[in-house]
């Protein structure tokens, strides 16, 4: 329903045409967001400075805010690029799937994905938790869209089961998701270790979900 | 003597984070506010504690130290099936970060940073907790109910999971401690129904 067609997008850009300005903006949006995402996954979100960022990408800090309103605000923004690409990533894998070969399918390749950008993943769920950021960050960063995603296809596990709370069961299958995630980075576990117990902690949370 | 006044140092210093962190947020609270607060110069700070993280850990260290002393005393008296006695471990959680909220949420947050000292034990790991969670379900198995081929590091990690990460709900708005228990006991119910033999 969501789907971007394949070719959607180029039909879309070219449509736009964008001016000589336009193209030089995204350019330089393009630079800030690859300096700030190097250095938010090397020192943290709250260790980089808007000043460290303008610096990595070869340009001033005026040229940054000319972009971005602040850090909070530019840190959104590539969280929010890396939770549209995990949705896709998920989606992707799912497709032709459905029930319990989706979830595993849509986990397993989640976790691939993740597990090789650890550190980013990790600079964000740390910001996530942060009070100190802005209120409406974290509204952007929901994460809603992943849940549905594995609400749907819990739904189709239990057809018969009108009163399940698919959303409730894919929260929970989530953050089962995260917590065993955590421990690639911390536990010193390798990332196929990672996803068999990522699969086995989804299996059991079916597994008590199943009504009756 | 000397021993004494370096114990005192500490103890002003780790009772100025824990207030301040709690007071104006971690990530605000700088060493030279902790200092003042506590009344010793900053390089002082830094004859005790490395770092901002050190401190917290510390701070967290030993809030979560009196809790577990409590918790190990009393979970064996703990009554019900083994999930009630889990949820009941687990109410007594909430309703103790509740306390100092901020301070436990930048805990959680610093639990995700990767820089920190490798010198220091891995924020949020809680090897207690985890100890006691642990035991509860060994105690299931020899009660018949949870079945005893049950993975327990995978339904620790499960319980443990589920529960840091409802508190993302208080993270975003004000929330009491029994809307957390509550949502907890739902999920308990969930991962337990999945360990029932037969």
């Amino acid at each position: 329903m969501n789907q971007i067609p394949i070719g959607g997008l180029s039909a879309v850009a070219d449509a736009e045409k964008p001016t000589r300005r336009a193209q030089a903006k995204r350019r330089t949006r393009e630079k800030i967001v690859a300096a700030a995402k190097s250095l938010f996954a090397e020192r943290g979100y709250e260790a980089s400075t808007i000043r460290d960022i303008a610096k990595t990408a070869g340009m001033s800090t005026g040229a940054v805010f000319a972009s971005f309103t602040d850090k909070a605000d530019l840190f959104t923004e590539i969280a929010e690029a890396e939770q549209a690409e995990l949705h896709q990533t998920m989606q992707l894998a799912a497709a032709g799937l459905s029930g319990r070969a989706a979830i595993t399918a849509m986990l397993g390749a989640a976790c691939e994905r993740q597990t090789a950008e650890l550190a980013l993943v990790q600079a964000v769920m740390s910001a996530l938790w942060t009070p100190g950021l802005a209120e409406r960050a974290r509204r952007r960063l929901e994460r809603r869209p992943v849940t549905t995603l594995i609400a749907a296809a819990v739904r189709q596990a239990f057809p018969e089961a009108d009163d399940l709370d698919t959303t409730f069961v894919a929260e929970m299958i989530w953050d089962g998701y995260l917590a065993t995630l955590r421990r690639a980075a911390f536990g010193g576990l390798t990332a196929p270790v990672v996803k068999a117990r990522i699969e086995a902690g989804a299996r059991t949370i079916l597994a008590g979900a199943q009504p009756g | 003597m000397r021993e004494a006044r370096k114990q005192a140092t500490r103890r002003r210093v780790l009772d100025a984070a824990r207030e301040l962190f709690e007071e104006v947020g971690y990530e605000s609270a700088t060493i030279r506010e902790i200092a003042g607060r506590a009344g010793v110069s900053v390089g002082s700070v830094f004859t005790g504690f490395c770092s901002k993280a050190h401190i917290l850990s510390e701070v967290m260290q030993e809030r979560l130290g009196a809790l577990y002393g409590d918790l190990e005393r009393v979970a064996p008296h703990l009554r019900g099936s083994t999930a009630d006695r889990c949820r009941s471990m687990f109410a007594v959680h909430y309703a103790f970060e509740f306390q100092r909220l901020h301070l436990f949420l930048a805990y959680v947050a610093a639990g995700f940073d990767w820089r920190a000292d490798p010198d220091l034990p891995t924020m949020g790991a809680n090897p207690r907790l985890r100890g006691m969670v642990r035991d509860c379900l060994a105690e299931g198995v020899r009660r018949g109910d949870v079945r005893p081929d049950v993975d327990v590091e995978l339904v620790v990690d499960l319980l443990v999971g589920v529960y840091a990460w409802n508190y993302r709900q208080a993270a975003a708005q004000p929330a009491r401690p029994e809307q957390l228990t509550d949502i907890f006991d739902r999920q308990v119910g969930v991962i337990f129904g999945g360990l029932a033999p037969g």
